[in-house]
């Protein structure tokens, strides 16, 4: 019967009780979704193929390699497959905001570089037929109402046409993908890279010939180690060196250019747990302060300090988990939408067990700390003043 | 019976009050006889709630013995002073000091959850002392449902359900009208009578103070005297 | 109509002092996060801002939204800085505007790590057009011509090999550092070289940009205005103030988000703990309100001062959490720029701003979470609050 005790002091106040767990609610739901983006931001790294390198220009990544080189890098053994690889840099104008990654690609090759690409619609085969076709992501479909057949237009800034650079490009929807690893996004389009380099060649548009990076799908038993340091090799004279590295250092290297705004989220999460403690501790002080002559009563009929102050911290943790629950249930719900936002910077965004775990764990124990001190309060109350006799 | 049930030796307990020092008990020596009914008189400051305290294990005396029913108190720990109190003693407070939140079957539940009776038995034993002071059919209503005289009564049946020797009672009646403290007492009477409870009520007022068999009289701190109240034995006719 | 004296509700403040102090901490710590977000916005807004300058223009290929997007060829630029007659003249009687390249080149960090370093490859017009703004405080300027770079302060401190004396090298060619400049905004993160030997080294052909210094009562607009649809240099012209605040956008607008979702999340929590706490408040004091009605204060009266009161709570709260963000203001930091990809040193500001923000956002938390609990309790009959013990 404590137990019904419990729940009587938490319905004898239900509006205490609600804001309280409301405001633990507010606090994981935060939380959750702080630590997914935090960890989407390095998934790119961690669940980088292992058997796949990307080459780039040891200079920057603003400089392109020329095309010639994919045929002397194909030539590395080891190498099972290359792929060429553009940013394209286009915008959706039509629709406010319209931004998500484009990529050129080689149709012959790209499928079997990444196999993590499963089509779900429409027909790659079309995509290696028509000049223009594109392959679009799932997620990228669903946000702007793409349907195999479209045709999609995109302003390049990378590649403009047109004299004031703002003619558009267009696409024609042949295939949409869904990815079949956590790490790879639903959002981009992959269309060929010999339509880019036919509109420079006729004029129709500017931009820098060449490829910006050759992805190479490494060969069963090859040593990443040793091809990379024979493709770096190829071209130390020059004209562009050449750096290749491990498709996880690669994306690394965008995790880093978060610099510190990974610390910065870590640091609000920090915030908000702090905020979140005092405002339970606070519900749990007031409760107990306002049953100390509850508390008093029952140690004059002889329960002891550690059964009350064990009630205090139940029904801390009921209320803190409670929220908790509350909280992560709505991250759960806006796990799709915040995935699709935050998708550029943090593709690996999800609100899984991990997540969801550590966010009650955190609860609970602001929940435990919360009811401890007002129990360890009223552990050692004298009933004699709780229960304020006179003399 | 009538061996002490309760045995104050040489009791000392002092209190600081702002600055000040009290001496509230002064070197006490008190003998209570078992089966009896005892009020505990004195002017404001005697003493009588303080020694009450003594008596139901709640405090500790700055120096003396406290003996109840063979057990010294003084030399128990405040765990093993809650355990004693839990079978050993009933209270009743002059603000009836029942949990808002539970029922009066709940309330006199409360002290037997100390007790290793299993739900059933919890139960039976509550409904019991609840139909003895009367409140049967009060007992799923909750404190503020319930008349002053109401609370108390649900009080003194939380106070026996343990089936306790001494029955410890602090002004009882101080916020009762003069025909519920009449019924009150009349109950704490019976307690005594039928159940050979010992009973300790302090209290200012002479009238509930008549319902009592003996009269302890405080002055500060230290024994006055003791009344024998024939009267107590002529309670019926009202 | 008389008003319940404020002692009364700061007294109560007092008295109930863990209540208030804890309440207080959980506001000023949902204060002290969304405050935390504005310095950091506010320092990188303000870096930008504050330094551009209304007299230069920054000439860009149409349609391109930062210098690493534009890309012009010799001719045209040639034409540009020959022929247009808005540019001021400098005393040699040619025209102050300069051709640059801009490239966000991969280099090593000192304490470990790759981060873009914006290159810049420029003209000797274009320390003229700087002017006084730009100083070599240590060592020499470059040499025109020669395989010579010099770098900000920014960098001197966060990039590998870039001492003066030191020897970096881009693609296969070996630069010396010869200086170290001290500019606005974000120039000071930046990497200067002559134009034609950086672009010979980074294999670049083109012309990212044209800096020019304006005749005065010449404006950028009008320039645009002439420009943009000419056949033969078409180019988008604005002031290298606006340029600069344009770059801003992605990370600034990020920040702005972070903090703005913060805000309503983390003050629907805030709001829960300041009605939560002034409900147990004013709970404990139902028989000091039935007194104030009793005694002949109106319900409004009642409800007025409630609401002051959660008022100056939640004022505590955004007073105290800006003091927990204070140490903040100055500390440097670093991310990448969105807008160019390049590495961006800046430093949490405390502006007047993030201030009168926080302070805002804390008083409207107190007022809203006060005012259910303001209501209860003036809506309370006198007779029901003296009865309740």
């Amino acid at each position: 019967m404590p137990i019904r005790l419990l729940f009587r002091n938490l319905r004898a106040h239900p509006i205490r009780a609600l804001l309280t767990a409301g405001s633990v609610a507010v606090a994981v739901f935060l939380v959750c979704i702080l630590d997914a983006t935090v960890r989407g931001f390095t998934a790119a790294v961690d669940l980088a193929a292992q058997n796949r390198l990307v080459v780039m220009s040891n200079v920057s990544l603003f400089v392109n390699l020329p095309l010639a080189y994919q045929q002397k890098i194909s030539q590395v053994p080891g190498i099972a497959q290359t792929c060429k690889f553009q940013w394209f840099g286009g915008s959706f104008k039509q629709k406010k905001g319209g931004f998500f990654a484009q990529f050129a690609v080689d149709p012959e090759n790209f499928q079997t570089t990444y196999p993590e690409v499963g089509i779900v619609d429409g027909s790659y085969e079309d995509f290696r037929r028509r000049r223009d076709g594109c392959v679009i992501g799932k997620d990228l479909a669903a946000q702007y109402g793409w349907k195999v057949g479209d045709t999609v237009p995109l302003v390049s800034a990378l590649y403009p046409r047109g004299r004031d650079g703002e003619e558009a490009w267009t696409f024609n929807v042949c295939a949409v993908y869904e990815a079949r690893v956590r790490s790879l996004d639903q959002m981009t389009m992959y269309f060929d890279h010999a339509y880019l380099m036919e509109a420079l060649d006729l004029g129709a548009a500017q931009g820098q010939k060449g490829v910006g990076t050759y992805s190479i799908k490494l060969a069963d038993g090859a040593r990443a180690e040793t091809v990379m340091a024979e493709v770096d090799a190829l071209f130390a004279g020059g004209p562009q060196r050449v750096k290749t590295t491990t498709e996880a250092e690669f994306n690394r290297q965008f995790v880093s250019m978060m610099g510190n705004v990974p610390l910065l989220l870590r640091s609000i999460g920090g915030g908000v747990l702090f905020a979140i403690f005092f405002a339970v501790l606070n519900t749990m002080m007031m409760a107990g302060r306002e049953r100390t002559r509850d508390v008093g009563i029952m140690k004059a009929l002889g329960f002891s300090g550690g059964s009350i102050a064990a009630l205090l911290v139940v029904e801390a943790l009921l209320l803190a988990l409670a929220g908790a629950g509350i909280g992560a249930l709505l991250a759960k719900g806006v796990e799709g939408p915040v995935a699709r936002v935050v998708s550029m910077w943090a593709p690996g965004f999800a609100i899984d067990d991990r997540v969801l775990l550590q966010g009650l764990s955190i609860a609970a124990v602001v929940g435990l700390v919360s009811g401890m001190l007002p129990g360890l309060r009223a552990a050692r109350l004298l009933p004699v003043h709780a229960l304020r006799q006179e003399a | 019976m009538t061996e002490p049930a309760i045995s104050i030796t040489h009791v000392t307990k002092t209190y600081q009050r702002g600055g000040e020092t009290l001496r509230v008990l002064d070197e006490l020596d008190l003998q209570i006889l078992g089966g009896t009914f005892y009020a505990l008189m004195g002017p404001s400051g005697s003493g009588k709630t303080t020694l009450l305290n003594l008596i139901g294990g709640l405090d500790h005396p700055d120096s003396g013995d406290v003996v109840v029913g063979g057990d010294s108190l003084t030399s128990m720990s405040a765990g093993e002073l809650a355990r004693w109190r839990a079978d050993h003693v009933g209270f009743v407070f002059q603000g009836f000091n029942l949990l808002p939140v539970l029922t009066a079957l709940e309330n006199v539940e409360l002290p037997l959850l100390l007790t290793p009776l299993k739900k059933a038995q919890r139960r039976a034993q509550a409904e019991r002392a609840l139909e003895l002071v009367g409140l049967t059919d009060r007992m799923h209503h909750k404190p503020r449902e319930l008349s002053g005289g109401q609370e108390q009564r649900v009080a003194i049946a939380r106070a026996i359900a343990v089936d306790p020797a001494v029955v410890l009672a602090d002004e009882p009646t101080g916020d009762l009208d003069r025909h519920t403290a009449d019924q009150v007492l009349e109950l704490l009477q019976r307690l005594n009578r039928e159940l050979q409870k010992t009973i300790l009520m302090v209290t200012h007022d002479p009238v509930a103070a008549g319902y009592a068999q003996k009269a302890i009289h405080l002055d500060k701190g230290k024994l006055g005297r003791i009344d024998d109240n024939r009267k107590a034995t002529v309670t019926a006719g009202h | 109509m008389a008003s319940v004296p404020l002692s009364y509700n700061l007294r109560s403040l007092l008295v109930r002092r863990g209540a208030t102090l804890l309440t207080v901490l959980s506001i000023a710590a949902t204060v002290a996060v969304l405050a935390g977000v504005l310095c950091l916005q506010q320092g990188f807004a303000t870096m930008q801002a504050e330094h551009g300058r209304d007299d230069l223009a920054v000439f860009l290929r149409p349609g391109a939204n930062s210098e690493g997007e534009s890309g012009m060829d010799l001719e045209r630029a040639q034409i540009l800085l020959k022929e247009t007659p808005e540019v001021q003249k400098g005393t040699d009687g040619k025209p102050l505007a300069a051709a640059e390249m801009f490239l966000a080149v991969s280099l090593p960090k000192i304490d470990g790590g790759q981060t873009n370093v914006p290159i810049r490859g420029v003209q000797p017009a274009t320390f003229a057009i700087h002017g006084d703004a730009l100083k070599i405080i240590a060592g020499r300027n470059l040499t025109p011509g020669t395989d010579e770079i010099i770098v900000g302060t920014a960098i001197a401190e966060r990039i590998q090999n870039c001492r003066i004396g030191d020897q970096l090298v881009l693609n296969v060619t070996p630069f010396q550092v010869v200086g170290i400049f001290e500019a606005r905004g974000s120039y000071r993160c930046e990497l200067w070289g002559d134009v034609d030997r950086m672009q010979h080294a980074l294999q670049s052909p083109n012309f990212n940009r044209i800096l020019a210094k304006l005749e005065p009562g010449r404006k950028a607009a009008d320039l645009n205005e002439r420009l943009k649809d000419d056949v033969r240099t078409p180019a988008k012209v604005q002031t290298e103030r606006e340029y600069l605040i344009a770059q801003t956008g992605k990370l600034s607008g990020l920040l702005q988000f972070i903090g703005w979702f913060l805000a309503v999340v983390m003050g629907i929590a805030a709001v829960f703990t300041g009605t939560n706490a002034m409900l147990a408040s004013i709970g404990a004091r139902t028989r000091e309100v039935g007194i104030l009605l009793a005694t002949g204060f109106r319900p409004f009266a009642v409800f007025r001062s409630f609401l002051f009161e959660a008022a100056t709570l939640g004022l505590l709260g955004g007073l105290v959490g800006c003091v927990l963000v204070l140490p903040l203001d100055g500390m440097q930091t670093g991310t990448t720029n969105f807008d160019t990809f390049t590495d961006v040193a800046f430093a949490f500001r405390f502006t007047p701003r993030v201030l009168i923000t926080a302070v805002v956002f804390a008083l409207l938390l107190g007022l809203v979470g006060g005012a259910l609990p303001a209501l209860r309790a003036a809506r309370l009959l006198p007779t029901q609050a003296l009865r309740r013990t």
